[in-house]
Parts: structure tokens; C-alpha cells; sequence
């Protein structure tokens, strides 16, 4: 019997430290994997690089690179120091109470303050710090789908402020509302956007709307009759290798919006705690291209620079849905999102007449949302988040007037302060001559011979640009003159 | 005097002083708000420097008393200014 009773207790033993091990085993799974994604998406941002620096012209290069680089160094302190505090406590709208100290906040909010023991090195904790840099990488994309709108004109510096306030503040207050299982539009109405159609992509593009309206156009993109002519970015192919690494990075970006459970089947879950599995993501956002591209090749009549972007605007278009639909549907949806794109993003270029140099508004703001709007309509009733509330239009709605003014409201009022002191967009002078010159005193293709530039006009005869932005010159050095009286009065 | 100070204690007090651990959390505490000082400081110093930058430009393209070229390259040392107008050089020139 007392032999019976020893190998009982030593079984028990046995499994409780095989338990433990399992435990363990998770959690240094989920630490890697993790790792891992955000090496992935670091794609991205070469991505983001490549494909805004071939768009700008050759004056313009690497004062558009530089800022893609420099999001890292600004983003990377503030999303450290605040944004991921936002993240973990503001998930009721405000802050959570009992602040006092972080020891006296209990579970995540309690782990993101940068003083607590989940923002450093910690041999009890394998999944803080990775899942800090996963969010990190998205923070820093939203910066980026920014960048590219502004190109050409604005400031690094007034860049740098805005990308700060994007990237560590507002997308992250909207991820702490409506991308996390305690989120008030998650547990209140069961808003549902599991691979972040609005809460990055759509919130990016509407602030990046909100400083554009203040950035206004680079000269000579509009004649006098306001239509809208056309800038050649100095390399295609470098644009379109960028969007093929944006693409790249995002299967690590969608994979870094899932928790792994490995104990429990199916072993996935999506940001909200529900169910999933990678490989009905993997699938979602491969048809997501696939349709993508379709969309925007016929919606553009075979523009490349629309073919691609096509591509990124399908997937978004599907991401909020991504946990939960058909591969078909995917497809049907996305070839929407590419022609949704395409047709959005003349209208705000020829009709609103804001100059967004890459039309990021339209890829990602325009089917940010709309991916979002169509949850409402095909999984409207799927249950999400660890209470199951059944997603519906009318939260996807609530969602979306919440998002828009979150995001649109600080672009426009940091732009506007920005421009009030003259610190939002360069001198008319070093437009005209190139940012390059100005920022960094050098042609970056120093053996390669100049040729005019040219810019094609509205009426799609591609031209000398020199007169016409001479003209156009003068007109916007006309206007600003009162500035730069006041600019060069303060600099005595 | 040098044989009797207690350098093990002292470094001990000095690590748990600037690393993360139980005992004391003074030194995280500071170390935050030095980063955020950095952080706000090179903000303040990219916005002063790129002004002082771009503003020192314009006014060398006025003083050289004509708009510049687009895309140009500005007047003084360096590579010529490109004609405006008129036929591109020959790379092979």
C-alpha cells in the first residue's frame, strides 16, 4: 500500500513539473514567434522607404528616405514611454484608476508603464517585451502610411512631431477602444477589426488627411483652373520593389496580430480572444492581393503604380475580416477595395484637390474604413471577444464615427499649429530647388547627368516642368510672402 | 584603506540602483525621466537645426538674385547650375 501511495505522489510529481514545463515550452514559443514576426515586419518599413523615395523626384530622395528612418528614432522612446502605457490602461476611454504606482494597477495596465517589471529585462516574463515590439512595428507602419502623403514639402522635423503624435498616441488610443478584448467598442458593441483594417490603417490615412488639408499642394501640382497635373517619381521599379516588401512584411504583420495558445485547440486566437487559425489568415490575405491587384490593374487600365498599390488596398480592405472569412469572399472583396482605391484616390486628388502624393489616403484611409463597414455587412452576428458579443453594422458604424475625429482632429490641429509658426512645410525656394539640396547640400546621383524635369499635364501631355513651376512659383512666393517677412524678422 | 572598502556591497547597491529588480526602483525612475528628456530635446533640437537649415538656404538662392532651378543645383561651389531651358547635355559629351 505505502509502495502504492510513493508512486502515486512521484506521478503526480511528474505531471506537475511536465505542466510546468509545457507552460514554459508556450511561452518561449510564443516568445520567439514573436521575435521572429517582428523581423518580418521590419520589411515594411524598407518597404515604405523604397516605395515613397521612387516616387519622389530626384531633388527629393532622400529627404523622403530620411524620414521613413528617422520614424524609428522617434517612435521607438515615445511608444516606449507612453504609447504602450495608453495601450494597456486607457481601454475604457480614459486612464484606469489606481495610479497611485504601477505595483497598485493590477494585470496588463500594471505591466506597460515604463517603470513596471514588464518593460525590462525580467526572467519571469517571456511575452511583455515581445508583444511591446509587435506593437512597436505597427506603430512605426502608421507613421510610415503617413510619410509618403506629405513627400515632397513638409518639413522632416514637422514630420517627425506629427509621426510621434500618430504613432504613440492616437492610432494606440484607438487599438486600446476597439483591438483589445477590454476595449469599451469591443466588450460594449462588439466592434470587430481583428488584423486592423481601421485601427492602423484607416486612423493613419485620416490623420494623415487632416495635415494635408493644412499642408496644401506641392507647387505646380494644380494649374490655375485648379486641375490637377502630374509628378514622374524618379524610379517606378524602386516603388514597386518597395510595395512588393511592404507586402512581405505584412504576413508578418498579420501573423503578430494572433496570440498563440498552444494548450488549446485550435491553438490561435485574434486580438479579441476568439478563435482563429493562421492559416485561414495566411489565406485571407493572399486572395487579398490576388484581388487587389485584379481591382486596380481595370480599375486604373493596367497603371502599375495602381496595380500594386490595388494590391495593398485588397488586403486591407479584407483585414478586419480576415479571422473569419472565405477565401471566395476575400477575393470578391478585396477586387473591390483594389477599384475602390483606384477610383477614391483620383476623386480626392482631381475633385477634393488635396495633394496626397502617394494616395495613401485613399489605400488606406478610404479602404481602411471601408474594410471595417464590411464586417458590419458579412460576418455582422460573429461573436467577438472573450464574452461573445455578436459583431453588428451598427457597431461597426459606432467605430467608425469614434475613429474618424480620433484621428482626423489632432493631424489637422498639430498641422495647423505647426503651420501657424511657419515650421510645417519648407521655403517656397528649396521646394522649387529640391530638398536634398537644402537638407543635406547634395545630389544623391552625383555621376549620373541631369536632364529637365518634366511633369505631365491634365491634359496627359508630359512637358518641360521648369516654366511651369516657375509660374507656379510665383504665385505661392506671392502669397507667402507676408510669412517669410515675419519668418526672416524672427531669425534677425 | 583601499583593502577595507566594501566594494562588493558597493556594487551591488550601484546594480540594483540602475537595473530593474525588487529592491530599488530609484534608479529606473530616473532613467526614465533622463529618456524622456533626451527624447524631448532631440525633438526641439531637429526642429531648430532643419530651420536654421532650410532657412539659410532660401536665403542663398535669393541672394544669388533669381529663383532656382527646379530640381537645380544652387549657385556658388559645387556643380554648375543647369540650364532652365534648352536641350539636356549629352551623357556622352
Amino acid at each position: 500500500m505505502a509502495w502504492l501511495l510513493a508512486s502515486v505522489s512521484s506521478l503526480i510529481a511528474q505531471a506537475s513539473d511536465l505542466e510546468g514545463q509545457v507552460s514554459l515550452d508556450s511561452q518561449v514559443l510564443s516568445e520567439i514567434f514573436y521575435f521572429y514576426t517582428v523581423v518580418v515586419m521590419w520589411l515594411i518599413h524598407v518597404g515604405f522607404m523604397a516605395y515613397e523615395a521612387g516616387a519622389a523626384r530626384r531633388k527629393n530622395i532622400m529627404s523622403t528616405a530620411m524620414k521613413n528612418i528617422l520614424t524609428i528614432a522617434v517612435v521607438t522612446p515615445s511608444f516606449y514611454y507612453f504609447g504602450w502605457y495608453i495601450y494597456g490602461c486607457f481601454e475604457h476611454g480614459g486612464p484606469a484608476e489606481g495610479h497611485a504606482g504601477p505595483s497598485e494597477v493590477p494585470g496588463f495596465c500594471g505591466l506597460t508603464a515604463p517603470w513596471s517589471s514588464g518593460m525590462g529585462p525580467n526572467l519571469a516574463d517571456h511575452l511583455s517585451a515581445v508583444f511591446f515590439l509587435a506593437f512597436l512595428l505597427f506603430s512605426w507602419t502608421t507613421g510610415s502610411i503617413m510619410s509618403g502623403a506629405l513627400i515632397e514639402r513638409v518639413r522632416l522635423s514637422a514630420y517627425l512631431i506629427l509621426t510621434t503624435l500618430l504613432g504613440s498616441a492616437v492610432w494606440i488610443m484607438d487599438a486600446a477602444w476597439g483591438w483589445s478584448s477590454g476595449g469599451w467598442l469591443t466588450t460594449n458593441y462588439g466592434f470587430h477589426d481583428s488584423i486592423a483594417s481601421l485601427v492602423v490603417h484607416g486612423v493613419a490615412g485620416a490623420f494623415a488627411l487632416g495635415v494635408l488639408v493644412n499642408l496644401g499642394p506641392r507647387i505646380g501640382k494644380y494649374d490655375r483652373e485648379g486641375r490637377a497635373r502630374t509628378f514622374r517619381g524618379h524610379n517606378t521599379h524602386l516603388t514597386l520593389m518597395g510595395l512588393m516588401l511592404i507586402f512581405t512584411g505584412f504576413y508578418g504583420f498579420y501573423a503578430a496580430c494572433l496570440f498563440i495558445t498552444s494548450t488549446s485547440f485550435p491553438g490561435w486566437l485574434n486580438i479579441y480572444g476568439s478563435f482563429t487559425t493562421l492559416g485561414a489568415i495566411a489565406w485571407v490575405i493572399t486572395f487579398g492581393f490576388a484581388g487587389g491587384f485584379t481591382g486596380g490593374w481595370f480599375a486604373s487600365k493596367g497603371d502599375p503604380f495602381w496595380t500594386l498599390s490595388g494590391g495593398l488596398a485588397g488586403v486591407i480592405s479584407v483585414s478586419a475580416g480576415a479571422d473569419v472569412y472565405h477565401p471566395s469572399l476575400a477575393y470578391l472583396l478585396s477586387t473591390s477595395g483594389g477599384m475602390l482605391a483606384v477610383w477614391s484616390g483620383t476623386w480626392i486628388e482631381k475633385k477634393l484637390r488635396v495633394d496626397d502624393a502617394v494616395g495613401a489616403v485613399a489605400v488606406h484611409g478610404v479602404c481602411g474604413f471601408y474594410g471595417v463597414f464590411l464586417v458590419g455587412i458579412f460576418a455582422g452576428g460573429f461573436p467577438t471577444g472573450l464574452n461573445n458579443v455578436e459583431s453588428s453594422f451598427g457597431g461597426q458604424l459606432i467605430g467608425m464615427l469614434a475613429f474618424f475625429p480620433l484621428a482626423f482632429l489632432p493631424g489637422y490641429i498639430v498641422s495647423w499649429i505647426l503651420k501657424y509658426f511657419n515650421l510645417l512645410r519648407v521655403p517656397p525656394e528649396v521646394e522649387l530647388e529640391g530638398l536634398d539640396m537644402a537638407e543635406f547640400q547634395q545630389d544623391f546621383f552625383p555621376e549620373f547627368e541631369r536632364v529637365p524635369e518634366t511633369i505631365v499635364l491634365p491634359t496627359g501631355e508630359e512637358v518641360e516642368s521648369a516654366p511651369i513651376l516657375l509660374d507656379a512659383f510665383t504665385q505661392v512666393n506671392g502669397h507667402r510672402a507676408g510669412v517669410r517677412v515675419r519668418e526672416e524678422r524672427r531669425m534677425r | 584603506m583601499i583593502d577595507s572598502f566594501p566594494f562588493d556591497e558597493f556594487s551591488e547597491n550601484l546594480t540594483s540602483f540602475w537595473t530593474f529588480g525588487p529592491e530599488d526602483s530609484t534608479g529606473t525612475y530616473i532613467l526614465t525621466a533622463l529618456g524622456v528628456i533626451l527624447m524631448v530635446v532631440a525633438l526641439i533640437g531637429w526642429v531648430w537645426l532643419e530651420n536654421r537649415k532650410l532657412w539659410a538656404q532660401a536665403e542663398l538662392l535669393r541672394a544669388a538674385g533669381g529663383m532656382p532651378a527646379p530640381g537645380g543645383v544652387p549657385p556658388g561651389p559645387g556643380p554648375s547650375q543647369p540650364p532652365l531651358a534648352g536641350p539636356a547635355t549629352d551623357p556622352g559629351d
